[in-house]
C-alpha cells in the first residue's frame, strides 16, 4: 500500500528529486531526475513509493515500518544519511531545492539504494552482542535492577541498526575494518548493563585494533543517527570506563591517561612527553629529530623546567571533584547527560537552579543518587 | 535443487518466530529461519505499550484474573483452554526474557515495571518505555546471533513444499540476489504476522501482507475467525502510525471537538482504558455524528507533564512530532481508528500444530485462540513469546523423531516457470492500483462497523480486483532486488485473505468484538455464533465452517466496562 497514493483528498505539491541509479550486475552508475504530484504530508519514502509505483518499478531500496522503529530504509539525502520515512518533503520543495538520493557510505551498494548490510552485521556480532552473566546463579524471576542503573543504556538500547552512522563514519572511510559506531554503542549496550559479568574481557577486545581508540571523534554519528542514540557518546563512555578500569593497552588510552596526569599536575598539557608516555621509548627515540625541529621553532614548550599554570589548584580541584563524584567512567558522563537533558527540557534558563555551590579548593559536596 | 534441509523451518523473524527458532534450538534440532527482512526490522518491534504477564509487581495479580480479563475482553470467543496456556506460562517466559537481557522499566524495588492497560483489572503489562516490542526483538536476535542459528534473510517464501500429505519445507524466492530456492525441512512454522495492508489507515509496516495465512489457504489449511480485524483506537491521521496505548495506560484523555471526555457515555467505569473495540467504536460514532476534528477525536496527553511524556512516552512525542507535527506536550495528538492486529488466523492447536502435518503456526499468523472476536493490548506480544515457545518445542520434538525430507522437483520447476510466466508478461496492468483500490475499499466496506450491503459489494469488487490481477504486470524483469516482483505476489496473498474475511464476516449474523454490525445485528447471539468461522480452500472453492469455541470455567456474560 503506497499511503501517500490513495488519500488523494489531501492538498498536493509537486515533488522533484534526483536519484542516483546503480546496477552491480552491469556497473551502470546515473543520476536520473524524477517528479511527481504528491500530498503536501508527505515523506522522502513516500514519494519513492509513488515514483516505484508510478513511473518506474525498477527502483529499488528498502522499507518496512514506515515510522522510525525497523531501521530499512536508511539512504543519503544530499550525501548525509536519512531514514527515509521520518524526512519531510513540504520543507524542501517550499524552498525549491531538488535533494539527491543515494546510497549509505561506507557499504556496498547491491542496487540503487540498497546496500549490502554484510559487513555491518558482521562488525555487530563481532562484539558478542548478548548478554553475559558469567557464573553469578540465574534468578528464579527476574534480576533485581534499579532503574537508575538501567537508564545509562536506555540510549543505546534505542538503537535501531539502520546503518546511518556507519554510513557517515569517516574512521570506517579510512579503515573499512573499524567497527564503527553502531557496533560500539552495542557494545556499550553490554558494559554499561548491570546485569553483565563480562565488561573487563568486553573493554579488552573493544580496545584492540579497528576499537573504540580509532574514532577520530568526527561526531558526524551523533548528527546523522535518526534515534539520538549519540553514538560517539557510547565510544566515549567505553573510553573512560576502560582507564577507569585499568584497561590501557592501546596508545588511545594512555594518550587520554597523559591529558588527564598532566591537567591534574600542571594545569597544561605536557606536550613533550606526550609522545613517550602514548608511544613508548622506541617510538620517541625514533621521533626524536622532529622533536627538536618543534622546539627549535617554538612549537613545543622546553620540558623543564615544568610550566605550571598559575591557578593550577583549580584544575586539580575539579580532578578531585570529579573522583569523588564517581564521575570517572561511563558513569561520569551518563550523569553528564541527565544534566544537559534537565537543562534542555525542563529549564529553559540553562544552569540548574539547584545545582550545589562548589567553592574550588574546598570539599566538593558528595555525590548526587 | 534443494538449497538445504532442515529439520524446523522457521518462516517469519519477529518475537514469534525468533522464539520458537531459539526453542527449537535449545531442543536439539537443526533449525533455519526465512524471512523475507532482516529479523530486527520485523514489525514486533514497532509494539510499543508493553507485554501482559501477572508478575503482580504493581499490584496484587494472578494469571486466573488475567485469563479472565482476556475471555472478557475476546468477547467469549477465545478458547479457554489456550487462554489458561497463555496467561499461566507468561510469568515465567517474560523472566526469561528478562534474563536474556531485555531492558525492562524498573518499579522503585527493582522488578519489572508494569503499567494498567485497556480493559485489565490490574496494571499487568511490563514494559520497556514506549519501545517494549523494539527491546525484545533485539534481546530475541541477540539470542539468535548467540546461538548462530542460520537464518536466510531476505528470502520471500512463496509456497509451501506439501508432499505425502505432510508440509516438508518451502519454495522461495531470493529477494538479494534472484532465484528460486527450495528449502526442505521437516517441520515448519509459519511466524509471518498480520495482514493488516489490506487497510489503507493501518498500524502495520508494508511488510504486513498475511503471506503464512496465504501460505497455509492455498495448502488446503483452515483459517479461523478471518472476520475478526481489530481497529487500534489511537492511530495518526493520516498513515495510521500507532500510537500506543501505553499513552492511556499512563492517563491520556481522549476528547470529541467539544473538549468532552466522550467515553464516559460509552464505558463510564474504564473511560479510556475500556476495551480496544469498544473505544474504537466509540471514536467512530463520535465522528460519525460530527463531533470530530477534521475527522479525529483528540488524544490529550498535557496534564502528564513534560518529565513524564520525555521519560516514559519519548517515542510517542517523536512520532507526533515528525507524522502529525504536534508536539504532545503542548497540544493533543489527533487520532482515529486505524486497522491494526488480525485476530484470525492460521487455525492451530494449543502447541502450534494445523491441520496439515508438519505444518506449525505462531503469533498473528495463527488464531489458536487466545483473542478471540477482540485482544487486549499488550496479549500480543505475549502470546508470540508463549505460543511461539510451545510450537517451536513441539516442531523439534516431531521433527527429531521422523527422519526424511522430500521436496518434489516438480513444486521448484513449477514455482520457476510461474515466475517466469509473470516476469515475462509485458502487456497488462501494474499491481499498485489494484493494490489501493483493495485498501481504499476494505476500509470503507470491511471497517469499524459493518453492513450486510456493504460486505457483499465488497465481495464484489474483490472479484473484480482478482479478475485484473489474473493479468498483472511487473516492471522490473531483473533478478538483484527485484522487490517489484515479491510486492506483486504479495497482493495475490492479500487478495485471496480479503475474500476469506468478507466470507466470514457475511456468515456472522451478530455483533461480537471487532465484527459490529448496529444496523442489523447489533446483539452478541451466543445461541448461534458463540464458534469459531473456518474458511478452507478446496478444489471447488472457499468453504465456510464452523468450530466450537472451548469453555473451561467462564461462562459468557454480558460485557460491559
Amino acid at each position: 500500500m503506497t499511503e501517500a497514493a490513495v488519500h488523494t483528498e489531501y492538498a498536493t505539491m509537486d515533488v522533484a528529486l534526483k536519484i542516483w541509479r546503480y546496477d552491480s550486475s552491469t556497473g551502470e552508475r546515473s543520476l536520473e531526475t524524477y517528479e511527481v504530484e504528491a500530498p503536501e504530508w508527505v515523506t522522502l519514502l513516500d514519494v519513492l513509493d509513488i515514483v516505484k509505483d508510478r513511473v518506474d518499478g525498477t527502483l529499488a531500496y528498502r522499507k518496512s515500518c514506515r515510522m522510525m522503529i525497523c531501521g530499512s530504509c536508511g539512504m543519503r539525502m544530499d550525501g548525509a544519511a536519512v531514514l527515509a520515512c521520518r524526512t519531510r518533503m513540504a520543507p524542501l520543495v517550499e524552498r525549491g531545492h531538488v535533494p539527491v538520493i543515494s546510497a549509505m557510505g561506507n557499504l556496498p551498494i547491491i542496487k540503487d539504494l540498497v546496500v549490502d548490510m554484510g559487513p555491518f552485521w558482521g562488525k555487530i556480532r563481532a562484539v558478542t552482542p548478548w548478554l553475559d552473566t558469567g557464573y553469578a546463579p540465574l534468578p528464579d524471576r527476574e534480576h533485581m535492577v534499579e532503574q537508575e542503573d538501567v537508564t545509562p543504556i536506555h540510549k543505546e538500547a534505542l538503537c535501531i541498526m539502520c546503518g546511518c552512522c556507519v554510513s557517515e563514519c569517516n574512521s570506517m572511510e579510512a579503515d573499512p575494518d573499524f567497527l564503527g559506531p553502531a557496533a560500539l554503542a552495542k557494545g556499550f549496550r553490554f558494559v554499561g548493563d548491570p546485569r553483565d559479568h563480562a565488561d573487563v574481557d568486553r573493554l579488552n577486545n573493544l580496545n584492540d585494533e579497528h576499537g573504540i581508540w580509532d574514532c577520530t571523534r568526527c561526531y558526524f554519528c551523533n548528527e546523522r543517527c535518526p534515534k539520538g542514540v549519540d553514538p560517539r557518546d557510547a565510544i566515549a563512555k567505553l573510553g573512560a570506563e576502560s582507564v577507569k578500569q585499568g584497561i590501557d593497552h592501546d596508545m588511545g588510552a594512555k594518550h587520554a591517561k597523559w591529558f588527564v596526569k598532566s591537567a591534574e599536575t600542571t594545569g597544561w598539557l605536557r606536550e613533550t612527553e606526550l609522545v613517550p608516555k602514548t608511544q613508548g621509548i622506541v617510538a620517541s627515540i625514533k621521533q626524536m629529530k622532529f622533536a627538536m625541529n618543534l622546539a627549535r621553532h617554538g612549537k613545543v614548550p622546553l620540558p623543564f623546567p615544568p610550566h605550571v599554570a598559575d591557578r593550577v589548584d583549580e584544575s586539580r580541584a575539579l580532578r578531585k571533584i570529579t573522583q569523588l563524584q564517581d564521575r570517572q567512567g561511563a558513569l561520569g558522563h551518563v550523569q553528564g547527560e541527565r544534566a544537559l537533558a534537565r537543562i534542555e527540557h525542563t529549564d529553559p534558563g540553562g544552569a540548574r537552579r539547584d545545582a550545589p555551590e562548589v567553592t574550588l579548593g574546598e570539599t566538593p559536596p558528595p555525590a548526587e543518587g | 535443487m534443494v538449497e538445504a534441509k532442515h529439520d524446523v523451518l522457521v518462516v517469519g523473524a519477529g518475537c514469534a518466530g525468533m522464539r520458537a527458532a531459539i526453542e527449537a534450538f535449545d531442543a536439539g534440532a537443526d533449525v533455519a529461519i526465512i524471512s523475507k527482512i532482516h529479523p530486527v526490522r520485523s514489525h514486533s518491534g514497532a509494539a510499543e505499550g508493553g507485554i501482559n504477564a501477572a508478575l503482580g509487581n504493581a499490584s496484587d495479580d494472578s494469571p486466573e484474573k488475567h485469563a479472565f480479563d482476556t475471555v472478557k475482553g475476546s468477547d467469549y470467543l477465545g478458547d479457554q483452554d489456550a487462554i489458561e496456556i497463555l496467561c499461566n506460562e507468561a510469568p515465567g517466559d517474560v523472566y526469561q526474557l528478562e534474563r536474556w537481557g531485555a531492558v525492562f522499566s524498573r518499579t522503585d524495588e527493582g522488578t519489572i515495571a508494569q503499567r494498567p492497560f485497556g480493559a485489565a483489572g490490574a496494571p499487568r503489562t511490563a514494559y520497556a518505555a514506549d519501545i517494549t516490542g523494539h527491546v525484545l526483538i533485539q534481546v530475541l536476535y541477540e539470542q539468535i546471533m548467540k546461538r548462530d542459528i542460520r537464518v536466510y534473510e531476505e528470502y520471500f517464501a512463496w509456497k509451501l513444499v506439501v508432499d505425502d500429505d505432510r508440509c516438508q519445507g518451502v519454495i522461495a524466492w531470493n529477494i538479494l540476489h534472484g532465484g528460486v530456492a527450495a528449502i526442505g525441512a521437516k517441520t515448519t512454522i509459519v511466524c509471518t504476522g498480520g495482514a493488516g495492508r489490506l487497510y489503507v489507515g493501518t498500524t502495520n509496516a508494508y511488510a504486513c501482507t498475511g503471506d503464512g495465512m496465504a501460505l497455509a489457504l492455498r495448502a488446503g489449511v483452515a483459517l479461523e475467525d478471518m472476520e475478526m480485524m481489530q481497529f487500534h483506537p489511537t492511530t495518526l491521521s493520516p498513515t495510521g502510525v500507532l500510537i500506543t496505548e501505553g499513552t492511556r495506560g499512563e492517563g491520556a484523555y481522549l476528547l470529541n471537538s467539544e473538549g468532552d471526555r466522550f467515553l464516559k457515555r460509552y464505558a463510564p467505569n474504564a473511560m479510556e482504558l475500556a476495551s480496544r473495540d469498544v473505544i474504537s467504536r466509540a471514536e467512530q460514532t463520535e465522528i460519525d455524528e460530527g463531533r470530530g476534528v477534521d475527522g479525529n477525536v483528540l488524544l490529550d496527553l498535557r496534564h502528564l507533564g513534560a518529565e513524564k511524556i520525555l521519560e516514559r512516552l519519548h517515542g510517542t512525542r517523536e512520532l507526533a512530532m515528525v507524522f502529525a507535527g504536534v508536539d504532545p506536550i503542548d497540544q493533543p495528538i489527533p487520532v482515529r481508528p486505524g486497522a491494526h492486529y488480525h485476530m484470525g488466523g492460521v487455525d492451530t492447536d494449543v502447541w502450534g500444530r494445523t491441520s496439515l502435518e508438519a505444518l506449525y503456526a505462531a503469533g498473528e499468523c495463527a488464531c489458536v485462540s487466545v483473542h478471540g472476536a477482540n485482544r487486549l493490548g499488550g496479549n500480543a506480544l505475549m502470546e508470540t513469546i508463549t505460543f511461539g515457545k510451545r510450537a517451536g518445542a513441539h516442531a523439534a520434538e516431531w521433527a527429531l523423531t521422523h527422519t526424511t525430507v522430500t521436496v518434489p522437483e516438480s513444486a521448484q520447476a513449477d514455482a520457476e516457470r510461474e515466475v517466469k510466466t509473470l516476469l515475462d508478461r509485458t502487456e497488462g496492468e501494474r499491481p499498485w492500483a489494484i493494490r489501493d483500490s483493495l485498501a481504499q475499499t476494505m476500509h470503507e466496506n470491511f471497517g469499524v462497523f459493518r453492513r450486510e450491503d456493504e460486505m457483499q459489494r465488497q465481495g464484489e469488487i474483490i472479484a473484480a480486483l482478482q479478475d485484473r490481477y489474473a493479468h498483472v504486470v511487473v516492471d522490473d524483469k531483473g533478478d538483484v532486488f527485484n522487490n517489484d516482483l515479491t510486492q506483486a505476489l504479495e497482493l495475490g496473498f492479500l487478495l485471496e485473505l480479503a475474500e476469506c474475511m468478507v466470507m466470514a464476516g457475511l456468515a456472522r449474523k451478530e455483533s461480537r468484538g471487532a465484527h459490529a454490525r448496529p444496523y442489523d445485528y447489533p446483539e452478541r447471539d451466543d445461541e448461534e455464533y458463540l464458534k469459531h468461522t473456518i474458511v478452507r480452500r478446496t478444489d471447488s472453492g472457499l468453504m465456510l465452517d464452523w468450530k466450537p469455541v472451548d469453555i473451561t470455567k467462564w461462562q459468557p456474560m454480558e460485557r460491559t466496562y
